[in-house]
């Protein structure tokens, strides 16, 4: 919200420079986002030409004769064209600065120019919203006073940002009431009385049909004698500084109140307005309406809407319809002033994308007792432009006072930890209009009418602090009870990474909104991730419609765009549309490049890398036995993926990237991935320790000829279980295929280690364990010694 | 005297002058074969008891053997002075210690868990546990059970990215202070770090997603000086003693008294000026904070009248600019490997 300096002070005294000032809104709880600051401007005074006549030498020059009030009028060449004589404007004076001049006593074509008459951009306002040429004044203005003075030119505005609970501080006087309570000055409020008492005749008299629960109060006036002209300069002025652009008096007047207290008002021209008869209601399905700015809606139930007996005349709380409007022939008026649930207007104007500086207000749910006072401002400004003033008439229930809320000095030592009396409680919520009692420890607090979101202690203890300063309150530690809540998740997170880091891994963040670059990209892969992706139903962007359903796809796409030697990995959930559900999982994936020179065709070194990888983390973050076996995953080479399992439940995968994926994402090394789902990794189990035996170890060295397709694990497994329970190693440590074993055979070098706890063995009983391997390898297995 | 006698002196003073001139292992044993060995000249001398009268002979014997001692003890000294000298040209070498070394082979986590873990490891000192929670929340426990209802204004301050009507990304990690106040009685203590999303359009301070750390404490006595001095707990773990926080007052639906929180700007520390950081103002916004709004309390069950607590969220991504000095938040996602380099 944007509040002049100049426009605050007339309702405040504030003794601080506006640095200062704005420290303390923030302070207060009102953030400024900027302070706009004027270029200094002085020598400026009213001034009002008596006579103008065509300049001897030039035809474009006009000489002006200005009183301003010294008794000496001034000579002043101009080449505006839109003076007269009798009109009152700003004049600087020989010696006066502006923005971007001084003034100082020149010859124009001959004519000696005693100063310069101003236009508004002169005046650092926004020249396009005020007359080209030189700025009109108000008539009544003393001549030779000084214009930057009486108008605040110089004062700076502040960029305020008001919190969504605080409808009262929606205005100049809404934040002028804060910093009074906060310098403890006085507030120069204005009047609320409504100087209309003329009865309304009965043909004029305004009729107000509240058919919805969702208008709280309905506040209409009859003003007759009323003129469309400009409004006075100081409204003007005010208004430009504000943000709002002037129009003409009557909108002008409508949109001051709403910035100066708050209530928006609606005008309609009242002629327009058969019987004066409004009907706040739900809007008709299929109703239209045209807004004043010429925008057609189409409108349902939802929408809650202002209607006289012809239509639909306005969104109620957001915007006018065309059809009332106040226009150039308008002679009287139909105020309106009034309060609507929040949350309807909210809703409305999300729905049409219609934001105003009234639906924004309203939206905030604003305090009934504020259309009396918006209707009785308006009424005020009209009756001093000459306007013929009926009494207000008023629809909606009497206004509940607002309840006693009580509050005890301890408990707001217990929230806030530092002991205050309640007469400094008192002093501080009084401060902000709250009518309070004290007794003892207690207190009994009404807040007064626009604070209605003062409903429980501990928005007076808020307030209390507000104005107190949150800086008095001190800094402690807290000392922390044991509780109950468990960090195992987290940790085990956080080991995960670290493994990861030791073993070279880059931890990365990739998006979790994802979009068609990427699933384009894994679609021409061979892998359409569209079904199973869950959509996002108000996406920014195309590029962010999904919730990823991978990490890996995010992985190639950084190794793709980034750096595809990096050896990378993320943390992070994964989203999967489910029956009736979203499915959402805990992933650790990572991926590395790795080049390998001349291998054949059976082995896979980086392969093997990522797997001792996968492993080693699987290990350190369980204490079990990962049992690896051949596995499928959308992501990889069918004949290079593993599958990794713990007592028979699948953990994850770790393999080659299939080369479709790759050639797609354009990867030209061999890429290797493993994906792991957090939540199936059991947790960790302490491995118990065995003892050296005192008897060696001994082992023996088979070379197996076997079918290619027989796995290392099955021969593992089966000489294992052959040696019994001597066995305390098994490994295949090479494998060949070639001439030497034939076509459709490959060989495999395992080596049997055993030991005994008890006794150190003897030739002949390995040679009977080694025996027996041979023989079950061979039954189970087909596999046959190569001597 | 023995005739042997000089005989011995001779042999013993040239093996000596002997030893004391050679300056390697192999001419000092041609040097023990010469005097020491089978055939060498100290056998020679030996030789010699034969001549000698019967009475000398014993004698004879151990004043070689005497002899024979000494000489060895001078080649052992010969011996030790031989082998020092190796290791003192041993010693000579220089090397140019600055000479480029391959780089370890040593991954890096990303700066944004370095930073959760830095706050969850001090927080987990005072006894915080660290709990992780869903990205993809029904919006009772965004929403609703944080006092904010439907058509609450602050709704549209969380602009949020809905899967359905009811179920959205998680704006904010403050649905796991319902989520665990709801599975356990007070007193609870928590921190629950997480990604986040809101509808904000990319720039260089803005992202879609980020991540926050949520704070909270319920407990008997908890008030609003504890919540003070946490986050200039936290401050002071990420940025260093002498930080200093400010509360400014500012509106949460599920917390009152709210603030805004800042910290000592890290680059200018403070002085402002003309700080291209914090714009001048000497402070960095790092989050929000506030006492647990009694409509909370009760919503999980709490007794407000005996339990008070607080909650903070901090923003990571925001801590990360100012603490790396990062020029653009973007640099955070799908960071390039310098970058993670440079920060690891
Ligand atoms: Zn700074």
């Amino acid at each position: 919200m944007r509040l002049p300096l100049a426009w605050l002070r007339t309702y405040v005294d504030l003794p601080d420079e506006v640095d200062a000032i704005a420290d303390r809104l923030s302070m207060l709880g009102f953030p400024v986002e900027s302070i706009e600051r004027k270029p200094s401007i002085t020598g400026v005074v009213v001034g009002r030409i008596t006579a103008i006549e065509k300049h001897p030498n030039a035809d474009r020059l006009q000489v002006c004769t200005i009183d301003i009030g010294s008794g000496k009028p001034l000579t002043i060449a101009t080449a505006a064209t839109n003076v007269a004589a009798g009109q009152t404007i700003p004049v600087a004076q020989i010696g006066a600065i502006l923005p971007h001049i001084t003034i100082a006593p020149r010859k124009m074509r001959g004519v000696e120019s005693e100063g310069m008459l101003c236009s508004a951009e002169e005046l650092a306002l926004p020249a396009e919203w005020f007359e080209d040429g030189i700025m009109q004044l108000d008539e009544s203005l003393p001549l030779g006073s000084d214009v930057v003075a009486a108008f605040g030119l110089c004062e700076p505005i502040l960029e305020v940002e008001i919190t969504s609970n605080r409808a009262d501080a929606m205005s100049v006087l809404g934040i002028a009431r804060e910093l009074a309570a906060a310098y403890g000055t006085a507030l120069r409020a204005p009047s609320f009385e409504n100087p209309g008492s003329a009865p309304t005749p009965a043909e004029r008299m305004p009729q107000i049909e509240l058919r919805s629960q969702d208008c709280t109060r309905f506040v209409a006036q009859r003003v007759e004698g009323v003129r469309v002209a400009p409004a006075p300069s100081a409204m003007r002025i005010r208004l430009a500084q504000a943000g709002q652009r002037p129009i003409d008096a009557l909108v002008d007047i409508s949109n001051y109140v709403m910035l100066e207290i708050g209530q928006p008002l609606h005008f309609y021209d009242a002629d327009a307005i058969p019987h004066a008869h409004l009907i706040v209601r739900d809007a008709a399905p299929g109703e239209r309406l045209t807004t004043i700015d010429e925008r057609a809606l189409e409108l349902d139930e939802r929408a809650l809407v202002i209607a006289d007996e012809n239509g639909v005349q306005g969104l109620a709380g957001i915007k006018g319809g065309s059809a009332s409007e106040v226009r150039a022939s308008t002679t009287s008026l139909l105020i309106e002033g009034a309060t609507f649930v929040g949350a309807r207007i909210r809703r409305t104007s999300a729905r049409f994308a219609l934001r105003t500086e009234a639906s924004s207000r309203h939206e905030r749910t604003l305090p009934p007792a504020l259309a009396d006072a918006g209707v009785a401002r308006a009424a005020q400004l009209l009756a001093s432009l000459g306007a013929q003033l009926f009494a207000p008439v008023v629809t909606g229930g009497a206004i509940a006072p607002a309840a006693q809320i009580a509050l005890a000095s301890s408990e707001l030592a217990r929230l806030l930890g530092i002991e205050a009396s309640s007469d400094s409680i008192a002093f501080h919520l009084r401060a902000l209009g709250c009518e309070v009692n004290v007794d003892g420890e207690k207190l009994s607090v009404r807040p007064p009418w626009w604070r209605r979101d003062l409903t429980q202690s501990v928005d007076l203890i808020e307030e209390y602090a507000r104005l107190e300063g949150y800086d008095r309150i001190p800094e402690s530690l807290p000392c922390v009870p044991a509780t109950t809540v468990s960090s195992a998740r987290y940790r085990r997170e956080r080991e995960a990474a670290h493994l990861l880091e030791a073993l070279g891994y880059r931890e990365v963040l990739t998006y979790s909104l994802v979009g068609e670059s990427l699933l384009g990209a894994l679609a021409q892969g061979g892998l359409d991730e569209r079904a199973r992706s869950v959509e996002v139903a108000n996406p920014l962007s195309e590029e962010q419609r999904y919730l990823r359903a991978s990490l890996e796809a995010g992985l190639l796409a950084y190794l793709a765009r980034r750096d595809e030697r990096a050896t990378i990995f993320e943390i992070g959930h994964t989203f999967a549309r489910g029956e009736n559900a979203i499915l959402e999982t805990p992933m650790l994936a990572f991926a590395r490049a790795i080049d390998t020179v001349e291998q054949p065709e059976w082995q896979e070194e980086g392969f093997a890398r990522v797997k001792s990888d996968t492993l080693a983390i699987l290990a350190r973050l369980t204490g079990r036995t990962v049992t690896v076996a051949s596995g499928e995953d959308r992501f990889l080479h069918p004949g290079i993926c593993a599958s990794l399992s713990i007592d028979g439940h699948p953990i994850g995968v770790v393999g080659r990237v299939h080369p479709y994926l790759a050639q797609s994402f354009a990867l030209a090394r061999p890429i290797y991935l493993a994906a792991l789902a957090f939540d199936a990794i059991p947790e960790y189990v302490a491995p118990t320790y065995v003892p050296p035996s005192k008897y060696p170890a001994t082992y023996r060295d088979l070379a197996l000829v076997l079918a290619p397709e027989i796995e290392a694990a099955a021969v593992e497994r089966v000489a294992r279980e052959a040696v019994g329970a001597e066995c305390v190693g098994v490994r295949v440590f090479d494998e060949y295929r070639g001439a030497q074993v034939g076509p459709d055979k490959k060989s495999l070098a395992v080596r049997i280690t055993m030991q005994s706890p008890n006794e150190t063995f003897t030739d002949a009983a390995i040679d009977e364990r080694i025996g027996a391997a041979i023989a079950r390898l061979h039954d189970e297995l087909g596999a046959t010694v190569r001597r | 005297m023995s005739a042997l006698q000089p005989q011995l002196d001779d042999v013993a003073q040239r093996l000596r002058a002997g030893a004391n001139a050679v300056n390697d292992i192999a001419a000092l044993e041609e040097l023990r074969v010469r005097f020491l060995g089978r055939s060498g000249e100290v056998t020679l001398v030996r030789r010699g008891i034969g001549a000698l009268p019967p009475a000398e002979r014993p004698d004879a014997g151990k004043l070689i053997n005497d002899a024979v001692a000494k000489m060895e003890a001078v080649l052992e000294e010969a011996k030790a002075r031989i082998a020092r000298g190796a290791l003192d040209e041993e010693l000579e070498r220089r090397i140019d210690v600055t000479f480029p070394a391959p780089e370890a082979a040593l991954g890096s986590i990303h700066p944004v868990r370095r930073i959760i873990e830095e706050i969850s490891e001090a927080f987990g000192e005072l006894g915080f546990a660290t709990v992780l929670g869903a990205e993809v929340e029904p919006s009772y426990y965004t929403f609703d059970a944080l006092n904010i209802p439907a058509d609450h204004p602050a709704r549209e301050g969380f602009d949020s990215f809905f899967i359905t009507p009811e179920l959205l990304l998680r704006p904010h990690t403050s649905p796991m202070q319902i989520r665990t106040m709801q599975a356990h009685r007070p007193p609870v203590a928590i921190l629950a770090p997480g990604r986040c999303f809101r509808r904000d359009a990319v720039d260089a301070r803005h992202l879609f997603q980020f991540h926050q750390v949520e704070g909270l404490l319920v407990a008997e006595g908890m008030h609003f000086g504890h919540l003070k001095g946490a986050l200039a707990y936290l401050s002071r773990t990420l940025f260093g003693p002498e930080q200093r926080v400010r509360f400014r007052p500012s509106y949460f639906p599920f917390t009152e008294p709210s603030a805004e929180v800042d910290t000592t700007c890290p680059k200018c520390k403070g002085n402002g000026e003309s700080c291209s950081m914090c714009g001048g103002s000497g402070w960095i916004e790092i989050g929000g904070a506030g006492m647990v709004h009694p409509n909370v309390l009760r919503e999980v069950g709490y007794d407000p009248a005996v339990v008070s607590g607080w909650a903070f969220g901090v923003g990571v991504e925001r801590i990360a600019l100012a603490r790396y000095e990062i020029d653009d938040i973007r640099r955070l996602i799908e960071s390039d490997t310098d970058f993670l380099r440079q920060l690891q």
